[in-house]
């Protein structure tokens, strides 16, 4: 019994770790952990190759978390604001529509569910205190408002539409943690069926028509509540045929 | 057209960068990832996972990248002062290079992974070197490679990927000992162990120097060769 082989989208980064200063391919260990701890087997897909045969080889894919997708994507001018990471933008836009055609389940996070939106026609409000008049959906530079022990920055609610696929998962409400400054404004293709209900922030993004297409604007790798981690790795195992065949009656 | 899957181990280390300081972060330096580029092959992260080695069975060759030293315990010896371990790599590396070898995978091992096949193939490490050889030159400072002018064995893989060219860039305080199951066949000046192979299986090389950071098409181009077979 092979578990599934989950991709994780990942940096080209430089990072500093011990003595050194160097060009990683990397990725917090959230993610790995997360898809780990749900039944997959994580490897990890740098983003210096835009080539998109590597998704043969994979059951499901994870967009994950980072800089913000260059608005020229969407055709818009890029705001001050914008960070962006055209490296990633170029690989990854293109392993998505890749990943769409072929119906490959997909996670995405944060950045990836933005993704998921630009790749599907739609478009992001480059800087939300623009929009909605507060930054409590990012918390303050230089701080790690996702590590455990920060959980007064960025919670907030999410409200679930009843009959979508994000609801038969998560029920009607959850809390979740928060941290972009970056949001779905069109979701182009998608359909959004989750909002923080203070701000109507887009926070769920599906496609019920697709075998499995999730995104979510907050960061579950962070927390305790992995579910729709395992419920990529499922869809993973069961479009692959991976799950264990039934015994007779 | 679908290029050779080669998977990369990765460290796992506190790092930091943009607002991040200190994340546990799976990461190997991006060397790696253009050398399999270059060489033609599509290069994968495979980060520390004990529970079995199937991922394996997506790959078509395998790269065990450079790190910080094996666990003492996993060779049937006790830790000397200066060894510095991670216990999670070993577990799951060690499982990655025996099943590397036992299904004939095309593996490469750079330093560190050149150690962890002596180690899958029952062999053992020197600890620290310098009390070995009595001299540095194959870890000068932190982060100063070695330069090393190595001696190949006539006839072998490294002997023919090598051709004329003798020189190493070195960075490592351990060292083979032993290489168990598999064939030495490349040292420095200073009799210390350069290269192993095992030259009963398609392709099975270690090498105790960097190749990566030249992105030595030579050797990686071997892989990925190997892996398309």
């Amino acid at each position: 019994m092979r578990r599934p082989l989950i991709g994780l989208t990942a940096y080209a980064q430089q990072v500093q770790y011990g003595g050194n200063d160097l060009m990683a391919g990397m990725l917090p260990m959230s993610y790995v952990r997360a898809v780990h701890a749900t039944g997959g087997r994580a490897v990890l897909i740098t983003p210096d190759d835009p080539g998109v045969d590597v998704l043969d080889s994979l059951d499901g894919i994870v967009f994950t978390g980072g800089g913000d997708i260059d608005a020229r994507h969407w055709g818009a001018r890029l705001h001050p604001a914008a960070d962006v990471d055209e490296v990633r933008d170029r690989s990854e836009l293109m392993l998505m529509h890749a990943a769409l055609e072929r119906d490959l389940p997909i996670l995405g996070v944060c950045r990836g569910m933005q993704l998921m939106a630009v790749a599907g026609g739609g478009s992001l409000h480059q800087h939300l205190p623009d929009v909605i008049g507060h930054d409590r959906h990012r918390a303050a530079p230089g701080t790690d408002p996702l590590s455990a022990d920060a959980s007064a920055y960025g919670r907030h609610e999410v409200v679930v539409q009843t009959a979508s696929r994000a609801h038969a998962l998560l029920g009607a409400h959850l809390t979740v943690n928060s941290f972009h400054h970056q949001a779905v404004d069109d979701p182009g293709t998608f359909t959004v069926s989750g909002w923080c209900p203070e701000d109507r922030v887009a926070e769920i993004l599906e496609d019920p028509r697709r075998v499995f297409a999730l995104g979510v604007q907050w960061h579950p790798e962070r927390t305790g509540d992995l579910r729709v981690f395992e419920a990529l790795a499922s869809a993973a195992a069961r479009r692959s045929d991976l799950t264990r065949p039934a015994l007779a009656a | 057209m679908m290029r050779p899957l080669i998977g990369i181990t990765t460290y796992v280390e506190p790092a930091s960068w943009g607002v991040w300081h200190r994340l546990p972060t799976t990461l190997v330096p991006h060397a790696y990832v253009e050398a399999v580029t270059l060489a033609g092959g599509r290069a994968v992260l495979l980060p520390p996972d004990d529970a079995d080695t199937d991922v394996l069975r997506r790959m078509d060759g395998l790269v065990l990248g450079g790190g910080a030293d094996v666990d003492p315990a996993r060779y049937g010896a006790s830790p000397q002062p200066l060894t510095d371990t991670r216990p999670q790599r070993d577990a799951a590396e060690l499982p990655l290079a025996r099943a590397a070898l036992a299904t004939d995978l095309p593996v490469l091992g750079v330093c560190r992974g050149m150690q962890v096949l002596a180690v899958a193939a029952g062999g053992r490490l020197e600890q620290h070197l310098p009390d070995v050889v009595g001299h540095d030159k194959h870890r000068p400072a932190p982060g100063v490679y070695g330069s090393q002018q190595a001696v190949f064995e006539s006839g072998s893989r490294i002997a023919e990927l090598m051709g004329a060219d003798r020189e190493i860039n070195c960075y490592h305080h351990q060292g083979v000992a032993d290489a168990g199951a598999l064939s030495v066949t490349g040292w420095a000046a200073d009799g210390v162990v350069e290269a192993l192979e095992d030259p009963g299986r398609p392709f099975v090389l270690g090498v105790q120097w960097h190749p990566e950071v030249s992105r030595d098409r030579r050797l990686f181009g071997a892989l990925v060769s190997a892996a398309s077979a």
